[in-house]
């Protein structure tokens, strides 16, 4: 017994695990936080210039960010031009994980004195961890219904697919779609269930688009494109980067080509809505068939469209109600709730009311209330796929019984102290 | 102190370690992209129809608009004719379906007495069709003249019209087939994409309508409420109107027109609301203004937005060449009185006899 107390003292530790003594600093630890404060200050302000999305990316899902010191800041004519590298929040999150995790190790007493200590710290390694994971596997949807109708797909906020549906069958309808990431590789792509080739020509995340004048130019995007709406309403397309502003609008474009054995049956424009292909019709007869350009081949009826990459669901949300409300002469939203039924299978109906702070969870989803309008009569929820949700909540309990316990332990030994000393006596 | 006895000893943190390295590293690789093929019920609501063509006519491959299907038939000169099938989700009269037609023919506007000897019944397999043939005018140029062969199916609320238009030799030489590929449709509209000739007239109608005398440079003729008077003229505007009332407030009603689209709707939707002191908005928020409106049966656009103390509402109509825009703007609480009266006007526009727009 004695022997394994022996083992697992402080210099034992430390002694089995020297290597690890550089890496449980102090000192690292404080220039960690350090500069986890200015990698926040940083992507602070970069937020306003490239949104919270584009401030995501650059500095917190990254090792490394480059920074350019603000126009508006004082003294940026001679500043502004040089880039400075920002440690990223994976680089930054890394290093607090081996360092807190080594301080365990190397420097912390695993007594039942300190045993607070040791929670608190296991409570942050989990936080840290749970935020890695979070930002590894976590996916984003919306899920948009009209009010009196029933909606079974997600459609995620940022990436798009190509969808070729054969709608023949009136009771079934058969869907191929072919992902971003494949679009973006280009070329040619065959699949055993399409009829025809599809030939990438062009791709992007985001346009500019106009009817324009036939006789004017248009750009080498759109020159051979002959058949649908590109034709008929003779779009013209300029490519744009992507906009990751918290208000940003990006409209993923494609240009491809069927062949059906080496023959060509001409090229089409299709441009993805990000609030939905629905909004095409609304917005103008010219641009109404991009939801589906219709091809007849072989007898069949099959329409390709670009959309928001989509997922269905086993099971569906039918909006029965919305209610919104806002402060008083003003047009900033004080509440907005939606009043759901969730059909399940089997013909099951749950009764929900969705509102803000108050998501709906199920099958591992979670549906905040996002967006409404009360005119046009739908609602918007944002949908979260997090398998980690519950880490932080872990994290914070464990966190929050180490500080108990070690403020406890502190005030019991006090009063003890207390209690026994002369002028109590 | 051995590694190994180390471990023993705090098997449960170093568990916790390496199941989280594990689950960061099994979901850190992203799943690999591929072509997905799925089957679901049918979400499509626009029409499906099938049929079988005669050997000697070719399908147009672009659909577009109403049409569920496009044909020509090939002749050695290359394609000639023009068929179509256009569904219509309500019942359409046959008047209204030969004006479509008649007034590219020449004919002046049908109504049903004057139409009534140009329709005829027609049993196709089991269906009972309506059978109208319109013949144009003689033109010199032409050595035959101009036809439209038009069949109308009615079945289940909905109206289905069967276009043939050739010319005259050629419509006659077609018949037959005609008559067997209309045997051999099946057909099936659209669930929720109705074709729409008008919207839907509002409910109340606050003051009676007065026809008003069309400006002479304007291809509309249309009806103005009793309320309305004559505005301030400006050589911009085709039409000016204002109403007010006794608290001084005051709308001001215009038609103008420009060439092209003049910047298409957004542009025009945000110059309107900043004349009333509204945030502009971008393509996929237009929706919060704007809804389809048709206005004298082309597919047009109507506007609607408040500000603190004005407001605006209009109808906007892009056609090919020109931009049409009706507008009213002032008073906020007076445009909502208006409201009803401004949406009659716009339902009365239609085109002048004689200057069919496009």
């Amino acid at each position: 017994m004695n022997e394994n107390k022996k083992k697992n003292t402080l210099g034992q530790r430390r002694k089995d695990f020297n290597f690890l003594i550089p890496f449980a600093s102090l000192r690292l630890t404080i220039t960690l936080l350090s500069l986890s404060m200015i990698l926040i200050f940083v992507a602070t302000l970069e937020q306003v210039r490239i949104g919270i999305r584009g401030a995501l990316a650059e500095y917190f899902e990254s090792f490394y960010g480059i920074w350019y010191y603000p126009e508006k800041f004082w003294g940026s004519e001679y500043l502004q031009d040089i880039p400075l590298p920002i440690p990223g929040g994976y680089l930054l999150g890394g290093l607090l994980i081996i360092n807190l995790t080594a301080a365990y190790i190397v420097r912390f007493q695993w007594t039942l004195k300190k045993a607070g200590i040791q929670l608190i710290h296991l409570g942050i390694i989990l936080l840290l961890i749970g935020q890695l994971t979070t930002q590894a596997i976590q996916e984003e949807s919306r899920m948009q219904i009209n009010k009196g109708e029933k909606s079974n797909f997600i459609e995620r906020f940022h990436g798009v697919e190509l969808a070729l549906r054969d709608v023949t069958d009136p009771a079934k309808e058969q869907v191929i779609t072919v992902p971003q990431k494949i679009l973006e590789n280009g070329g040619t792509l065959t699949d055993k269930s399409l009829p025809f080739t599809i030939k990438v020509h062009h791709f992007g995340v985001n346009c500019d688009f106009d009817s324009v004048d036939p006789n004017k130019p248009k750009s080498k995007i759109v020159e051979f494109v002959n058949r649908g709406v590109g034709k008929s309403a003779n779009l013209n397309i300029i490519e744009k980067e992507e906009d990751f502003s918290s208000d940003g609008a990006n409209f993923g474009y494609l240009v491809l080509e069927l062949l059906d054995q080496g023959k060509s049956l001409g090229q089409w424009l299709t441009i993805a809505h990000p609030a939905g292909n629905e909004v095409w019709t609304k917005l103008s007869p010219k641009l109404a068939d991009l939801s589906f350009q219709s091809i007849r081949h072989k007898g069949k009826l099959w329409g390709i469209t670009l959309r928001q990459q989509r997922e269905y669901l086993p099971f569906a949300i039918e909006l029965l109600d919305i209610e919104n409300e806002y402060y008083q002469g003003t047009e900033i939203p004080f509440n907005f709730e939606s009043d759901i039924n969730l059909h399940l299978e089997g013909n099951q109906t749950r009764r929900a009311l969705v509102y803000m702070n108050t998501p709906l969870r199920h099958g591992g989803l979670t549906f905040y209330q996002y967006q409404m309008n009360d005119a046009a009569n739908y609602s918007v929820f944002q949908v979260i796929n997090n398998p980690s949700w519950l880490v932080p909540y872990i994290a914070c309990i464990l966190v929050s019984i180490g500080m108990l316990w070690q403020f406890s332990f502190h005030l019991v030994k006090f009063l003890r102290k207390n209690s026994k000393s002369p002028a109590n006596a | 102190m051995s590694v190994i006895t180390y471990f023993k000893y705090h098997r449960a943190f170093f568990k916790f370690l390496l199941s989280s390295t594990l689950v960061l590293s099994f979901f850190s690789c992203t799943e690999e992209a591929s072509i997905q093929s799925y089957s679901i019920p049918s979400e499509y609501d626009g029409p499906i129809v099938t049929w079988k063509l005669p050997d000697n006519w070719g399908e147009n491959p672009d659909l577009s608009g109403p049409m569920a299907g496009s044909f020509h038939i090939k002749t050695q000169e290359g394609p000639q004719g023009r068929i179509g099938v256009m569904p219509f989700r309500e019942q359409v009269s046959t008047v209204d379906v030969a004006n479509m037609f008649g007034r590219e023919m020449g004919y002046p506007t049908f109504t049903e007495s004057t139409l009534a000897p140009f329709v005829q019944k027609k049993e196709i397999g089991n269906r009972i069709f309506e059978w109208l043939v319109l013949n144009a005018k003689k033109d010199p140029k032409l050595s035959s003249p101009r036809t439209a062969l038009l069949a109308l199916l009615r079945q289940e609320g909905e109206t289905w019209l069967f276009p043939f238009i050739a010319d005259q030799k050629l419509v006659l030489k077609e018949s037959e087939n005609f008559i067997q590929f209309l045997g051999s449709c099946t057909l099936r509209s659209a669930k929720n994409k109705p074709i729409i000739a008008r919207s839907p007239s509002p409910k109340n109608r606050t003051t009676k309508p007065t026809p008003s005398t069309p400006p002479r440079d304007s291809p509309w003729i249309w009806e103005i409420p009793t309320t309305w008077k004559d505005g301030k003229t400006s050589s911009m505007r085709i039409a000016s109107l204002k109403v007010d009332d006794q608290n001084g407030s005051e709308l001001d009603i215009s038609v103008t027109t420009f060439p092209g689209d003049v910047g298409g709707l957004l542009a025009n939707v945000n110059r309107w609301i900043g004349q009333i002191d509204l945030s502009p908005v971008n393509q996929s928020s237009l929706e919060k203004y704007c809804t389809p409106f048709a206005i004298a049966g082309n597919s047009g656009h109507f506007i609607e937005a408040y500000g603190e103390n004005d407001a605006v509402l209009a109808g906007a109509l892009f056609l090919e060449k020109e931009s049409w825009f009706f507008k009213l703007i002032g008073n906020r609480s007076l445009a909502e009185k208006e409201k009803d009266n401004f949406i009659m006007f716009l339902h009365s526009i239609s085109p002048k006899s004689g200057s069919e727009k496009k």
